[in-house]
């Protein structure tokens, strides 16, 4: 019980940190309220220009996926180079070396950077209502900080994925840069996948933006509660986070036997 | 040992000032600089950034800009492909000049009597070849992936359009990197600008379609009219139609490269009067 309480306290206390952190980092502000602002306009006048082509909700829908993919960035950059940044400043030696366990240092890293993504949302949300004049009302209101909940847990353990798999990786924001727009599109954010190719379906349902962007979109314009996508999303978060407990103790090992732990 | 660096042991008879000095530092420097600033330049970021990134960007915008509005997919799949060169553009002219700062030549450069024309104009060459690159690997996508066709006829003025939409791309980039000579981080308004461009100029809004005072803002900065030319010539348009579009988005590029070239002299000014050359 006392090792279940120190780990969560670690975990919150790491997530304060890092969303304290990204608040002072112009980068994070970027990606997680401009850049989403950006992205709503565009996709804003383009539905406008094209006559509502997402239907009487399109303004909405257009606000949550937009949002979406700005907590989809935030988590991508923020994520993809959580353990390089340890590296970079030199305390990633202390963190592995300290008694405390590291898997929980960076499921606090990588949660409070999926949870500072949804910055994004409520930046859409607000650009939306105040410029566009967005109706604001949610289908099933209870359910929208639940799938919110979902939403920030199963990015978080995807997040955790990510920073294990690129620390193999020495130019891990490149691969940030690369994997932006791909998850954009496959997770149907803004355009829904019954448009895109079907080959696309079995690769967007592995990925727990798809579900969360469906609990989140399903509580707020559903026409039922999204119960099944925030279960998927709540068995995908620990699936991914025993992979990436499973990926960071064989890379730690590693990078221990080679000495190569603080090398980038 | 590259040919730019071995060309740069060989001792040159050329006087300093002179224009034969000048324009080999204008052109080694150039290279040089790019191989030393531009983080991005080895392949195993070059790839995943100026060329993987530009592939779904263009898929991205084809299939909102389609699903959204019912207009074909050529039209985005033309201004992103033209739009991606501002990867290189924006973020290479960036971390060009601001780059001297951050690892610590600037001081060094400075010190030199060497032309500061030759310094800098240098500095343009490689990224807006690299930026025709990206945009030429555009093309093939969207021509791959989306069916968008380029006539042979047409090569000429859509080249022509591109190679003014970039240089002026790199001169407002220029801009930003003299900026960011100031900034703590001036990557922030490199991205910046790249997302503008998307929202300002036409790559994925039609023009007619944006309020009054956004079609003006769009008017003065990169992009705009060099993709109106380029998107006209892919339709058939001959020079004598476009050519106007084509020599404003030169002079726009050419405004901004001289902007771009009084902030570097006054910011170096500056910081040797108030000894702030390597302040961050």
């Amino acid at each position: 019980m006392d090792g279940l309480r120190r780990n969560a306290r670690l975990v919150w206390r790491v997530w304060v940190f890092t969303m304290r952190s990204f608040l002072a980092s112009e980068f994070f502000i970027l990606t997680a309220i401009l850049q989403p602002v950006i992205f709503a306009s565009i996709a804003f006048f383009l539905f406008q220009a094209g006559g509502d082509a997402a239907g009487e909700h399109t303004l909405l829908w257009a606000a949550l996926g937009t949002g979406m993919m700005g907590v989809w960035s935030t988590t991508l950059f923020g994520c993809g180079g959580a353990i390089q940044w340890h590296r970079w400043e030199g305390t990633l030696e202390l963190l592995v070396a300290a008694p405390s366990r590291y898997d929980m240092v960076l499921l606090g890293q990588t949660l409070g950077a999926s949870t500072f993504g949804f910055y994004s949302i409520v930046a859409t949300i607000a650009w939306g209502m105040v410029l566009f004049g967005m109706p604001l009302n949610a289908d099933f209101p209870l359910l929208l900080p639940v799938a919110l909940a979902v939403a920030i847990l199963s990015l978080g353990c995807l997040g955790m994925l990510l920073a294990t798999s690129f620390v193999l990786y020495r130019h891990a924001n490149a691969l940030s840069n690369l994997l932006e727009y791909p998850i954009w599109i496959v997770t149907g954010m803004i355009v829904p996948l019954a448009v895109l190719p079907g080959w696309l379906g079995p690769i967007s349902w592995v990925l727990s933006p798809t579900w969360a962007m469906e609990a989140i979109r399903g509580s707020a314009i559903g026409s039922e509660p999204p119960w099944l996508a925030m279960v998927l999303c709540v068995a995908l978060a620990v699936v991914y986070y025993l992979i990436a407990r499973r990926v960071l103790r064989f890379v730690l090992d590693k990078a221990r036997r080679d000495a190569t732990l603080a090398l980038a | 040992m590259t040919a730019a660096a071995e060309a740069l042991r060989q001792p040159t008879s050329a006087q300093p000032g002179s224009l034969r000095a000048n324009l080999r530092l204008f052109w080694l420097g150039g290279l040089i600089s790019y191989r030393a600033l531009f983080n991005w330049a080895r392949p195993s970021i070059y790839i995943p950034t100026l060329i993987g990134a530009p592939t779904f960007q263009i898929l991205f915008f084809a299939a909102l800009g389609s699903y959204a509005t019912g207009i074909d997919a050529e039209f985005f799949a033309i201004g992103n492909a033209v739009q991606v060169s501002a990867m290189s553009g924006i973020y290479g002219m960036t971390m060009a000049i601001a780059n001297e700062r951050w690892f610590g030549t600037l001081h060094a450069l400075l010190a030199t009597p060497a032309s500061r024309w030759a310094i800098f104009g240098g500095r343009f060459i490689p990224f807006i070849a690299n930026g025709l690159l990206v945009s030429v690997y555009g093309f093939a996508i969207s021509w791959i992936f989306l069916g968008v066709e380029l006539r042979a006829e047409a090569l000429g003025v859509v080249a022509l359009g591109l190679l003014a939409t970039v240089f002026s791309c790199s001169a407002i980039g220029a801009v930003q990197g003299g900026l960011s000579m100031r900034l703590r981080d001036g990557l922030f308004g490199a991205n910046l600008l790249v997302f503008l461009f998307l929202l300002f100029c036409g790559v994925n809004i039609p023009l007619e379609v944006l309020p009054g005072w956004m079609q003006a803002v769009s008017q003065v900065l990169p992009f705009t009219h060099g993709l109106q030319a380029v998107r006209a010539a892919v339709d058939g348009a001959g020079l004598d139609q476009v050519g106007g579009l084509i020599a404003i988005e030169f002079g726009i590029g050419a405004f901004y490269a001289v902007l771009a070239f009084g902030l570097f002299s006054f910011l170096e000014r500056s910081a040797r009067q108030n000894a702030t050359l390597d302040v961050r």
